[in-house]
């Protein structure tokens, strides 16, 4: 399916005027696909990203080019079980999901 | 989970009808607007609402910005509807859907890439966890509904 979403990359402008994003340890939650998880990835943030969609974490493993791969993780999980009690993050964003 | 001082950041697309149209080079011809009830949205702002009145986050900065989605084509677009109508007994857009087969088969002619635009804009709120010794106003319900009595 051809489905772009913002191709003028106006989220990724937003959110970078709104936070400091270089070395911050980030969780997004809802990650979907890990369109917009890329490009958290390259303001320099390391990113644990969620969804409760196993098929979604698929595709967006397959999606992770080589050079982000160190920070960036994938994970399926649902918001309300988020089972990393024993790491804290700087930034939440809720990608669509809220 | 969030470092204290952390950021939260809730980016979700606004309540506001979304703008269907044809994009054909840098133009685009409006057919339609969706109808949506937007319950979900309503029940996340409430969400927002309660923990920033309950103390533990606080709202820094809210901002709107415009944002496009494209699909190539009436199938596609379908698959998107599905998203809405599916939740909370969305309105079915068949007159909407029908309307778009009729516009794009009038602008289908010729070598310019045709594709279906979704413009809606995306709210991105920022809220700062604050400090859980120092709580602002963590005000429950009980203590909302019965006032401290004045001193004697």
């Amino acid at each position: 399916m051809a489905y772009v979403v913002d191709l003028e990359r106006r989220e990724v402008k937003a959110l970078r005027r709104v936070a400091p994003w270089r070395g911050k340890r980030v969780i997004e939650i809802g990650c979907g696909d890990g369109r917009l998880t890329l490009r958290i990835a390259r303001l320099g943030a390391r990113v644990l990203a969620i969804d409760p969609d196993a098929a979604s974490i698929r595709t967006a493993r397959r999606s992770l080019p080589e050079r982000l791969a160190g920070r960036v993780r994938y994970r399926v999980m649902k918001a309300q079980r988020i089972a990393i009690a024993r790491e804290s993050f700087d930034l939440a964003l809720f990608s669509w999901s809220l | 989970m969030l470092a204290p001082g952390g950021i939260l950041l809730d980016l979700r697309p606004a309540s506001v009808h979304r703008r269907i149209g044809i994009a054909r080079s840098a133009r685009t011809r409006p057919v339609g607007v969706m109808r949506e009830r937007f319950e979900d949205e309503r029940s996340a702002d409430r969400a927002v609402a309660r923990v920033v009145r309950e103390g533990w986050l606080e709202v820094e900065r809210r901002l709107r910005f415009p944002c496009r989605r494209l699909v190539d084509s009436v199938d596609e677009f379908r698959t998107f509807l599905d998203d809405f109508t599916g939740r909370h007994g969305e309105p079915l857009h068949d007159w909407l859907v029908r309307r778009l087969e009729r516009a794009l088969e009038a602008r289908r002619a010729g070598r310019v890439r045709t594709r279906i635009a979704i413009d809606g804009p995306l709210d991105l709120a920022v809220l700062r966890k604050l400090d859980a010794r120092a709580p602002r106003a963590r005000v429950s319900r009980s203590s909302r509904r019965r006032p401290r009595a004045p001193a004697a």
